[in-house]
This record gives structure tokens, sequence and C-alpha cells, in this order.
């Protein structure tokens, strides 16, 4: 009986660091996909950035990240909308993203720890970046959902990507009195100056 | 044969919890304002905040016309230039930061930084070498802000200081006691070298910046409110520095919910 005890926990114990490894090699893939699209001269910026926007749009919780960093201002607004803001904030979300990678490109990079957090069902992932000088952590909040895995959050020097957009959002929204739809314009013009950048 | 329905039954739920919990999580109903998140924002209390974005202004322009540019000039020196000015500044804040560890009842800390500060200061060549990472002495930063805060000083208001950026009544207070009792600035002034005080705190600036030109350009060119986005990041990175714990376990957890259209 105990020997069938001890076999099953080393099952359980096992299947927990296959799951946070296989999330992690994930990962690595997905990354590497937009290391890649940097490193590729023959690509036109546009070219190269829409490629970026497709990866980051496949594997982040846009949608889900766009409601909550709406707040107070997702209830109240119609559906036309918030399908409107949620393209947006897509857009806005794949120019933050590649515009942090875009400054990655050339370092090298390793995924150093990987942790599943069981009461949030959160895979927690560390990619330390290296360069000549030291090294930065940037760790990825992922949650599978269907089979496929999900980016939910970044942390990068103990601020998190998605916190700080929700307290900026909710900064500009108190401005329009919580209008989605007068924030759908300043969050298109944003999205209009940050494109010009990344793709100039 | 019941005991092995029984151990089968475990291990089969036990094997397939992942699917069925995560599963459960994509039911969860964002409700915006349930999220623990949202008591960030309401602790961060900017009561001067019209006055703080002018000064946030004059920081932005002052930073871009100035500070990135010297900042992208240093990063261009050789690595190990780089590396050296940034372990010799870290060694010189070292007696303070022991100050602040005994302080906040951190005893063995305080014995590990005192430990990098010999070393440093000795095999290490005045600081310019980190020696005392290759043996195991890890660097740990405290400083009087933090250790107000542990001893229960609240926040206060957000401050946006000239020149010195995002900080709140703590810990502009704890910043004007380091100024004050540093013991290398205070042995610097008694020399009448009162010149290498803001010299260190510019040089500081520099090596600080140089390492984070392209998260800070990142935030300013995608921001809706590069002001917000500033002020959320300052308190979201003094929560964790004062607390102590690993990044990625305090940061609140958005409870964001997966959904497919």
């Amino acid at each position: 009986m105990k020997l069938k005890l001890i076999v099953i926990f080393f099952i359980i114990f096992f299947s927990k660091n296959l799951y946070s490894g296989e999330t992690s090699e994930w990962l690595k893939r997905e990354i590497d996909i937009i290391l890649e699209a940097y490193k590729n001269q023959n690509l036109s910026n546009e070219t190269r950035f829409l490629l970026i926007e497709k990866t980051i749009n496949n594997n982040f919780a846009g949608t889900g990240i766009a409601k909550f960093v709406a707040g107070e201002a997702w209830k109240k607004s119609d559906k036309n909308t918030k399908k409107i803001y949620i393209d947006n904030f897509k857009r806005h979300l794949a120019l933050n993203i590649a515009s942090m990678m875009q400054g990655y490109s050339d370092q090298t990079y390793e995924l150093t720890k990987s942790k599943y957090d069981q009461k949030n069902q959160v895979t927690l992932i560390d990619m330390e970046i290296f360069s000549d000088t030291g090294s930065v952590v940037v760790t990825w909040r992922v949650k599978e959902s269907k089979d496929r895995f999900f980016v939910i959050d970044l942390i990068v020097a103990d601020i998190s990507l998605v916190v700080t957009k929700r307290s900026e959002f909710n900064s500009m929204l108190k401005k329009v009195d919580n209008d989605l739809s007068k924030f759908n314009e300043v969050l298109f013009d944003q999205n209009q100056i940050s494109y010009e950048k990344i793709t100039e | 044969m019941s005991k092995k329905i029984i151990i089968l039954f475990f291990l089969f739920f036990s094997l397939l919890s992942y699917k069925v919990v995560a599963s459960e999580a994509d039911q969860v109903n964002t409700d915006s304002e349930d999220f623990e998140t949202t008591t960030i924002e309401d602790e961060i209390y900017d009561p001067f905040e019209p006055v703080n974005r002018a000064i946030f202004s004059f920081n932005n322009v002052a930073d871009r016309i100035v500070l990135e540019p010297i900042a992208k000039g240093y990063k261009k020196l050789p690595s190990p230039i780089q590396s050296g000015f940034n372990n010799f500044l870290s060694n010189l804040r070292t007696p303070l930061v022991v100050v602040n560890q005994l302080l906040q009842g951190q005893a063995e800390n305080a014995f590990q930084s005192s430990g990098r500060f010999v070393v440093n200061s000795t095999v290490g060549v005045f600081g310019l070498f980190d020696v005392a990472e290759k043996i195991g002495l890890e660097e740990k930063e405290e400083d009087y802000g933090q250790t107000l805060a542990t001893w229960g000083v609240g926040d206060g208001f957000y401050i946006v200081l000239p020149l010195f950026g995002p900080s709140n009544l703590r810990d502009t207070s704890g910043m004007v006691l380091t100024m004050l009792t540093d013991p290398i600035n205070a042995y610097a002034v008694s020399e009448g070298e009162a010149w290498l005080v803001p010299m260190r705190t510019a040089v500081n600036a520099v090596d600080t910046r140089s390492q984070i030109i392209d998260e800070v350009n990142a935030l300013r060119d995608n921001s809706v409110d590069y002001y917000a986005a500033v002020r959320s990041s300052y308190y979201q990175n003094r929560k964790a520095a004062i607390n102590n714990v690993d990044d990625s376990e305090l940061t609140p957890l958005p409870l964001i919910s997966i959904e497919f259209e």
C-alpha cells in the first residue's frame, strides 16, 4: 500500500513538472519567432511588425486583458464600442511588446525558472536576458485554456505590464468620464504614433 | 479491491485536475471591479497631480536632452568599464545598506553586506570588481524609505521631484536622510571635496539610466498616459522592494479570463 502511495506521489509530482516544462517549450518557440523576426534583415519594418503582431495576438489573452484594463468603463459600453476597443487594445498590446522585445533582440536569453501556481492555475516562467554588463529577468505569466497556452501578464523589474496599463488607462478614462468610445479615439491616435515609430 | 478503485480514482482525478480547474477558470465572470489590483490604484494618493505633471514634463524634457544622450554614450563604453563604474557606485552605497538592514532587523543580510563591502573594497580593488558575488555574497539593496515603510510609515502623497523623478513623502524623507548620513559623502565634505557629492549623484543617474534605456523608451513611446504609467511602475517597484519578496509572487495576479471570439 505504501509503495503504491509513493508511486502515486511521484506520478503527480512529475506530471506538474512536465506541465510547466511543456509551457516553457511553447513559450521559447514563440519568443524565438519574435526575436528571429528582428534578426531577419530581409523583412521590411512593417512586415516584421505585422509578423510579430500576429504572434502576439495568437499567444496573449488579448480580449481578457483588454476587459481587465478598461475597468469600470467596460460595463457601461455598448457591444460595438467594446469590439472597436478590443481591436485597438490588441494593436496597442502588440506595439508595447514588440517595442520591448526590440531592445532584447541583440541579446541572448535563457528560460531559467518555471513554476506552476496551483492556487491561480498560472505558470510563472522567468526569462533571463543577458547583456555584456548584466542581466534582466522578465517573468511571463501563462495560463492554459482548451489545450492552448496564453500569456496573461509580463513582469519586468517587479512591474506588471497589465497592472501598469490598467492604471494608465484608468487615468486617461477618468479624463473622458469613462466613455470608452472617446477613449477609443485616444488609443487609436496613440497606436498610430507608436506604429509609425516602430515601422519607420 | 475497493482500495484499488479509490487509488485509481484519486490518480485519475489528480492528473486531470489541471485541465478541469483550468477550464473552470475560463468560466470566471470578469467583473473589473472585483480585481485585487484595484487596490494599487487606490493606494496612489496624488493630490498635487497638476504640479507633479508639470515637473514630470520638465524632467522628461531634461531626460531627452541631457540624461538619455549621455546614458546612450555611456552604454557605448566597453562593458568592463561600465561594470566597473556600476560595481564601484554600488560598493559606495553598501555602508548605508548595512545600516538600513540593521534598522530593519535583518542581521544576516547586514552581515553578508558587510562581508561584500570588505571583500569588494579590498580584493575587488576599491569595489571595481564584484568578487563577493562570485563567492556567494549576493547584493541586496535597502534604503531609509524601505526602513521607514518597515516601521509602519505610510507612503504619504506622491511627488515628482525636479530631476530626481518619482517619489512619495516617505521616500523623499528617506532620500534626505541618505544625503545627511551617507558616510562617503560626509567624508568628501570634511575633506573639502564637496563637489564629489553632486558628481556621484550624476554618475549614479547616468549609470542607472543606461541600464533601462529600452524599457523607458518602450514605455514612453507606447503610453496613452506616460505620467500615470511611471507613477504606477514606481509604486509597484517600491512595494516589491519594501516587501523583499520574489517579484513574480508579490505582484498581484490579474484575474484575466481567456475568451475566444
